[in-house]
């Protein structure tokens, strides 16, 4: 299972970040140094602090809930009971991959997160920041309005982080692939170990 | 140097700080009725109003400032600025929350204010004017 969900990845890495590449750029960046490193720090510093974040937020959330579950209709109960569940699911996923990803330079593990963060996290907190016919609270909304900009940081910097982070290592496989052509046979070319990892 | 749980408590408090100021400015009106005497006039309510509201603009505004100089990371690892910030944050959280349970009258947030927002902001102040001038804690 690990080895589709690389595959998922990458193919899907390829889709939305290609790699433009032109011969001239290439050689001008033609040293990586060894030294240098592709970890974006902002987006390091949202997951760390969104990870402190998230659990008093969720608690604020079951709280609120309590209070106000006498005033909701049944609709937006279920709505409401599902959506916690969901995000709550889907944060520990997001916020491990991201995490692990950003950190180990793993574009696979930071593009998982990347998507979950926006296709799932960005609407469902926009859902729960704008909705008002779910009873929103004051103290509720302003917990929301904080994780709303969370999310949304995470977004703009994952995208960024994941654009940088392919280039280099593309950027490198290509470079290594001529540094040691002779030991590299045609049977051992997979293609998602273009992402060094 | 063990700082590695400063940083994160640092962050927690502010962001509770926040929350608390967020939520006051929506229910700012029981506070107002609890410091006007029973037969209040409309424009004594708006006078108070607007000064709970001039408050709390200023506060946020004293946040801001804390939080640029906290997460651009120019005070992030300072110790005796993040002890400060964290004690008055959390001193702010706790008796916002009394403010807002209890229905204290408007002027006490004031003391709040003075204490709890516009002193660590200073202090901030400070600490990013020495370093960016006088190239202290380098």
């Amino acid at each position: 299972m690990d080895a589709t969900f690389r595959r998922t990845m990458t193919s899907v890495t390829d889709l939305i970040f290609p790699v433009n590449r032109r011969k001239d750029e290439l050689q001008h960046r033609i040293v990586p140094k060894n030294h240098e490193y592709v970890t974006n720090l902002p987006l390091q510093m949202a997951l760390y602090f969104n990870t402190f974040f998230f659990p008093f937020w969720f608690i604020g959330c079951l709280v609120i809930l309590e209070l106000k579950w006498q005033r909701l209709d049944e609709l937006y109960r279920i709505v409401l009971v599902a959506i916690y569940i969901v995000y709550f699911i889907i944060e520990c996923i997001r916020l491990y991959l991201g995490y692990l990803g950003n950190l180990m330079e793993r574009v696979p593990e930071l593009a998982g997160s990347w998507l979950l963060t926006l296709l799932l996290s960005f609407p469902l907190i926009i859902l729960l920041v704008a909705n008002d016919n779910a009873v929103l609270l004051p103290f509720e909304r302003a917990l929301h309005i904080v994780m709303a900009l969370f999310v949304v940081a995470e977004v703009i910097l994952g995208y960024l982080a994941i654009r940088t982070m392919v280039d280099y290592q593309v950027t490198k496989y290509h470079l290594q692939q001529f540094s040691d052509m002779e030991q590299l046979e045609d049977n051992d070319y997979f293609p998602e170990t273009r992402y060094t990892s | 140097m063990q700082s590695t749980g400063l940083v994160p408590a640092r962050f927690l408090t502010i962001i509770a700080h926040l929350v608390l100021v967020i939520v006051i400015f929506w229910t700012r009106e029981e506070n107002i009725r609890a410091c006007l005497p029973e037969d209040y006039t409309t424009s004594q309510y708006d006078d108070k109003d607007l000064e709970m509201l001039i408050g709390l603009s200023v506060t946020l505004g004293f946040f801001l400032v804390e939080l640029i100089g906290f997460m651009g990371g120019i005070t992030m690892f300072m110790n005796f600025q993040g002890l400060i910030s964290t004690v008055a944050h959390s001193a702010a959280a706790i008796t916002l929350s009394y403010f807002l349970f209890d229905a204290w009258p408007c002027e006490w947030y004031w003391y709040i204010f003075g204490f709890c927002s516009a002193f660590p902001a200073l202090m901030e102040i400070i600490y990013i004017v020495g370093i960016m001038c006088f190239r202290k804690g380098y």
